[in-house]
Parts: structure tokens; C-alpha cells; sequence
């Protein structure tokens, strides 16, 4: 009864939402467990008999769990999944009221949930998950998420606390990798990784959280290192080493910024990417794993999945904008962003680029991380760059301090979306690098103008 | 000219929060003056040169900490002699508590601090968190964002860096930000500090200077863009 009532009262709420126009996910959620504290549970385990399957990590669990989506997709399984950005247990919430009939019966085999870092133990003693995939841990709103070695902590009991979970984990993360390291009773995560890279890299890079042996405080020893602490690394023998990739990426071609390439295990047939970056070949090849680990999905179905993926939400997302093709580059944290330098912008010199930095809550309220990033690594640039944002002035000191000129400041986003069309011209590419609450705004700016963006506001 | 050589401590350890900022200004600040700098960074194990003119120490976690506590107090002699004979110091968050006479973590049980500054940290259950507005005797206003559950009080003789406007600052009850002996400031002020609070750095700056034995003087610097900044931050504590 408690349970049908929760159910009720978020319906009524999304429904709400849905003809008010406003997009929070939270408030049905929130409705929902006041009225049922354990509805989450309720609502998630009397479901899904092919499985539950949880994402999470700093970076990457949107697009990775798109990816996943898109496999279930074509191999015709159905699925509930929660939108980008309602990561929290409320999100979750709101997800499952959504898709649930009155009597919490969810027409759907698998779920697929990302879920944020920090409601990881909660959520996952709750839902007990089939499969966690974690893609990487790195320093991320510190003043939202704390340290990284006590997210980790919680990671390892959670995982102690679910036996008959099974994980995959990045292999080229040593504090990821190590959250698989001797498990009670022998207890195996499956692992993926990537062999080679050779495309291009950032030469600043302040983004190393993790370069010691978790457990004896050793520095590893890397033998190609990609970026941050990711890479092929070693320990000391007999301890803690990088584990031996169960899904590997060989073959990493990256075509200047329109697609990647690479195969899987040097068997596989060669996938494409249809969005450039080597992170994007971590968050398929994190996907590709859960395909093999949980689904037993036929490698065909993972293959053509993933070359027909397209960009997500904000995530080198391209719209149009009066005629200008404008790229939603997300960015959150310094390694995020340094990723999107060496994929995205080392090679250009004139194009315009625009920041947009807030600090509202869900973009951290901490604006430090910008001087962990690579901006010096843009010191090539020579054309123009606009800031905006409630940051503004913090984003135009870190570029004057990195050497870069040409700034220009407009906190106000509508005389910012102004100038953007006064310093280019039709045809001409823009970068548009926004934080969370800056890319909604953004994007929903730019969409009024653009049908195929609108699409996905209704 | 002597190249002013900056130590940077424990940057793979000790780097977790915008200390880059720090020492790019540092060393930025030189440069737009066209005096020569040069920075070394400094990990456990290595010896720390003895023509330094400046000392960088940052934040990390309580788990790098204790390895670097360790190592701190082989070079403990060495950092005291510089900053009694007015070398310049600074020191951020885990840095700074790193540089009292102990730091009592939640997880790894107490830390001994080298001693340099007259003050003692706890690990609490309050996190202090938020932009935080002090004002300064020596440097006026100042801004920031703290971030931290470690709590910290003066034992003995001890000089603030300034009183919190807003925020909290040292602990949650004093209202005082920081310390500052000689030339040697300890904070929790990150954001990065010093970009916002150029007055700081080029007060740093000048103490290296005449630690080096060089008599140069400090042109001004157009400071629009970082007084605009400091302002905005200002704003918002």
C-alpha cells in the first residue's frame, strides 16, 4: 500500500513536470521516498530478470552507458535507463516510477542505471547490482565528492559487501584496478584496458592522482602512460600490478576529429567510432565488457552497435547554430577537460573558442580545478576566445596566465550567445566548453534554433 | 641575475587542488618582469637543494600525507633553518598542517608536523567547505575556497594571516585564517590562492629576492583582470 502510494504520488509529480515543461528528476523521486524510504529497492528487485546493470567512475558514465544502451538496443533486449544527469538515488527514483505500472511491474529485462559516485554504497546495497562497471576514478569536485582514496574505500567494502556482483574494471586505473585486487575468496573482477596509443598528447599534464601502489604507497612504473595516471604501469613483484586486460583495445587510430578506430584482443573486427578521443574508446571497451560479462550478447551485434553510436547530450555533441556548426564539449574536472585539449584542440589555431564556467552546485562550487588543467597546452592559439559564466573572470585569469590572448568576457549568456555569432561566420566551426548547468543553458539556447536539438526536450 | 629557484614539495603527493595555480603565478609573476625563475620540483626521497629561494608546499590526501610527514622531517632542519633565516614559504591545506607541530587524521591516527609553525590540527566531524572572505593586515582582502575537516589552533605565540569575514577559516570557532611566521604563511585558502591575491605573490616574490641577495625591484603589473576576479569571489562568500 505504502508502496502503491509512492508510485501515485511520483506519476503525479512527472506528470506535472512534463506539462509545467520543467526538466527536474529529482522532485518525483523525492516524493516517492518520503512516502516509502525503501521504494528504490522495492521497485528495482521484483524486476529485470536478465539483469541489473550499474555504471559509474569520474568520467564517462554517460556516454558508456549510451553504449550499452545502443548493444541492448541491437540485440533486442528491452531496458530502463535513467537519463544523463539523474544519477542520484532520486533520479533512480523518478527513473523507475516512470517506467513501473501500479503494481511496481516494469515491463523490461535489464536495467541500466549510471549512477554517481557518491551514492554508489547506498544505492548498490539497495538495488544489489548484477554488474558494476567502474571506468576511472580521478580528482572530480572535490568539494562535492571529497578524496578520492575515500571514494575508493567505499567502493572496496560496497564490492565485499556484494559477492555475487560482477565487476569490470579499468585495468590502466591503478586505483580501479586495485579495487579488484585480492577479493575474498578468490573472488575475479573482469578487466579491459587499452594495448596501445599513439595519437596525440598533452605535455602539461597535472592530472596524475594515482601513480602509487594503493596498498604499500610504491610509485609504479609506467611504460606508456596515455594521460592522468592512465596507462600500462607495473608494481613491484610479488604486489599489486597493472592486471593483464581481459578486454583489450589494440590498433588505436584516431582520424583527426571526426571518428577512432581500434579492434579488441587483436581478433576482433576493426570498430569505428563515429566520435573521436581516446576516452571514448575506454567507455566502449568498458561497454564491450559488460556485452561479454552479463549479457552474452553475440560479439556482431556489439560491433555494429558501436559503430553506429552517435554523440551524447553535451558530450561532443554537434548542433547547429545560425548556420554555424557549434561543438558542445562537457567539461568537469581537469582531467575531463585535458582529454578534450588533446583530442579537440591541439592542432588549432583560429578557431573560435568559447568557455562557459559556473558554479552552481551540480557544477561544483569550486572553481580550483582549472589551474590543474592543460590550458598551456594551447599556447599555439591565436584566435579568439570568449568566457562567459558566473566564473567568467576565474576562466579569464587561468587563460591570461597560460599565454593565451584574445580573451574576451561576457558573464550574461545572451549577449555571450551575441558575440559568438559576431566573431565567426556561417560555415565557420565553434567550440563551445561548458560546465554542467552552463551546457544545459547553452544548449537549450542554441536548440530554440536548431529542430534537431529541440527534439530532445520533448 | 641569479635565477630565483622555487622548491615546489612533493608535487606528485601534494598537488591534488589547483597547486599548479600557485606556482604558475609564482613564476608567471617573474617572468612578465623578466626575472629569471626556476622551479624544482621536489619528491620523497629527493634532496632539497640548498640555493633555494622560495618553498612551495600544496594539499593531497590524508593517505599521501603520512608519506610525506616522514619524509618532511628528514628535511625538517633544513626548512626550519631557511624559513628562521626569512626565507619565503608558502604552504596550502595539507601543506600547512604538514608544518605544525602534529595533525590528528581520522583514518591514520596522529602525524607528526615539523614544527615550524605554532599550531595544532585535528580531524573533526565538520567539514568546512565553501568560498571563504579574510581580511589581512599585511595584504587586505583576500579570497578563496576551503575545503577541509581538519581543524587548526594556535599552541603558543602564533600570527594569523587574517580574520574571516566569511567562512571559516583555521576552525570553525576563532574566526582566524592561517598563520604567518617570518616569511612563511600557512592557509587553507586554495581557488587557486595566489591568482586572485597577487599582493601575496609578489609580497613572496620580493622576500625571494632579497633572500637570493639581489637587490631588484618589482615593476607593477596590470592587476584589472585579478582585482575583477578577486571581486566577483568576493561576491559570492
Amino acid at each position: 500500500m505504502r508502496s502503491l502510494l509512492a508510485i501515485i504520488a511520483a506519476k503525479v509529480a512527472l506528470k506535472t513536470n512534463r506539462i509545467t515543461g520543467s526538466g527536474g528528476t529529482a522532485l518525483p523521486g523525492m516524493l516517492a521516498q518520503k512516502l516509502d524510504k525503501d521504494i528504490l529497492r522495492k521497485l528495482v528487485l521484483k524486476n529485470f530478470p536478465k539483469g541489473i546493470i550499474v555504471v559509474t567512475g569520474t568520467n564517462g558514465k554517460t556516454t558508456t552507458s549510451r553504449f550499452i544502451a545502443n548493444i541492448l538496443e541491437e540485440a533486442g533486449i528491452s531496458y530502463v535507463h535513467n537519463r544523463a544527469g539523474s544519477n542520484m538515488e532520486r533520479g533512480l527514483i523518478s527513473t523507475m516510477a516512470e517506467n513501473t505500472n501500479l503494481y511496481g511491474r516494469v515491463d523490461a529485462d535489464v536495467a541500466l542505471f549510471e549512477v554517481d559516485e557518491a551514492f554508489m554504497p547506498k544505492v548498490c546495497r539497495a538495488i544489489e547490482p548484477d554488474t558494476i562497471v567502474v571506468t576511472n576514478l580521478f580528482r572530480d569536485q572535490l568539494d562535492r565528492y571529497g578524496e578520492l582514496d575515500k571514494i575508493a574505500r567505499s567502493f572496496r567494502n560496497l564490492f565485499e559487501d556484494l559477492p555475487n556482483t560482477k565487476l569490470g574494471l579499468n585495468a590502466d586505473d591503478p586505483l580501479v584496478a586495485s579495487l579488484g585486487y585480492k577479493l575474498e575468496n578468490e573472488r575475479k573482477a573482469t578487466y579491459f584496458g587499452v594495448g596501445d596509443y599513439n595519437g596525440p598528447k598533452i605535455t602539461n599534464d597535472h592530472t596524475a592522482d594515482s601513480i602509487f601502489d594503493p596498498f604499500t604507497q610504491q610509485k609504479l612504473h609506467y611504460t606508456d602512460r596515455y594521460f592522468g595516471h592512465i596507462g600500462r604501469y607495473r608494481g613491484k613483484r610479488g604486489g599489486f600490478t597493472r592486471p593483464k586486460p581481459d578486454f583489450q583495445a589494440n590498433n588505436v587510430r584516431q582520424k583527426g576529429i571526426e571518428n577512432i578506430k581500434f579492434d579488441v584482443n587483436k581478433t576482433s573486427k576493426a570498430i569505428k567510432l563515429e566520435m573521436p578521443g581516446l576516452f571514448n574508446v575506454y567507455n566502449a571497451i568498458a561497454a564491450y565488457s559488460v556485452a561479454k560479462i552479463c549479457l552474452d550478447t553475440d560479439e556482431n551485434s556489439i560491433i555494429s552497435a558501436l559503430n553506429e553510436s552517435s554523440a551524447v547530450f553535451g558530450r561532443s555533441e554537434q548542433l547547429n547554430y545560425l548556420n554555424r556548426e557549434v561543438v558542445m564539449l562537457l567539461i568537469k574536472n581537469p582531467t575531463g577537460l585535458n582529454q578534450i585539449i588533446q583530442t579537440y584542440l591541439l592542432k588549432e589555431k583560429d578557431r573560435l573558442l568559447v568557455f562557459v564556467i559556473n558554479d552552481n552546485f551540480a557544477d561544483g562550487r569550486d572553481i580550483s580545478w582549472l589551474w590543474d588543467a592543460a590550458f598551456e597546452d594551447l599556447k599555439g592559439y591565436r584566435g579568439k576566445i570568449l568566457v562567459g559564466g558566473t566564473r567568467a573572470y576565474d576562466m579569464a585569469l587561468r587563460l591570461k596566465y597560460a599565454g593565451l590572448k584574445g580573451v574576451s568576457i561576457e558573464s550574461d549568456e545572451n549577449s555571450l550567445l551575441k558575440m559568438i555569432e559576431k566573431n565567426s561566420t556561417r560555415r565557420s566551426k565553434i567550440f563551445i566548453l561548458p560546465t554542467y548547468t552552463a551546457m544545459l543553458s547553452m544548449r537549450s539556447k542554441i536548440a530554440a534554433n536548431d529542430d534537431k536539438a529541440k527534439e530532445f526536450w520533448q | 641575475m641569479k635565477a630565483i629557484k622555487i622548491a615546489h614539495l612533493y608535487p606528485e603527493r601534494m598537488s591534488i587542488y589547483g597547486d599548479f595555480g600557485n606556482v604558475l603565478v609564482l613564476s608567471q609573476r617573474m617572468n612578465w618582469r623578466g626575472i629569471k625563475n626556476e622551479v624544482v620540483s621536489i619528491e620523497v626521497g629527493d634532496k632539497l637543494p640548498k640555493d633555494i629561494d622560495m618553498i612551495f608546499i600544496g594539499g593531497g590526501q590524508d593517505k599521501g600525507q603520512v608519506v610525506v610527514a616522514e619524509d618532511l622531517m628528514a628535511k625538517s632542519s633544513q626548512i626550519k633553518d631557511f624559513a628562521e633565516s626569512g626565507g619565503p614559504l608558502l604552504s596550502v591545506c595539507g601543506g600547512y598542517q604538514l608544518l605544525g607541530e602534529y595533525f590528528i587524521s581520522s583514518d591514520y591516527g596522529q602525524i607528526q608536523g615539523i614544527g615550524l609553525f605554532n599550531v595544532i590540527s585535528k580531524a573533526t566531524e565538520t567539514r568546512m567547505i565553501g568560498n571563504i572572505l579574510v581580511q589581512s593586515e599585511k595584504f587586505g582582502q583576500l579570497v578563496g575556497f576551503e575545503n577541509h575537516s581538519g581543524a587548526t589552533e594556535f599552541i603558543g605565540r602564533a600570527q594569523p594571516l587574517g580574520v574571516v569575514k566569511k567562512g571559516f577559516g583555521n576552525n570553525p570557532d576563532d574566526k582566524l585564517e592561517g598563520v604567518i611566521y617570518k616569511n612563511a604563511i600557512g592557509t587553507y585558502l586554495h581557488g587557486s590562492f595566489l591568482p586572485k591575491n597577487p599582493k601575496v605573490a609578489d609580497w613572496l616574490i620580493r622576500q625571494a629576492i632579497k633572500y637570493s641577495g639581489q637587490n631588484i625591484k618589482l615593476k607593477e603589473l596590470n592587476d584589472e583582470l585579478e582585482n575583477s576576479a578577486r571581486k566577483n569571489a568576493a561576491r559570492k562568500a
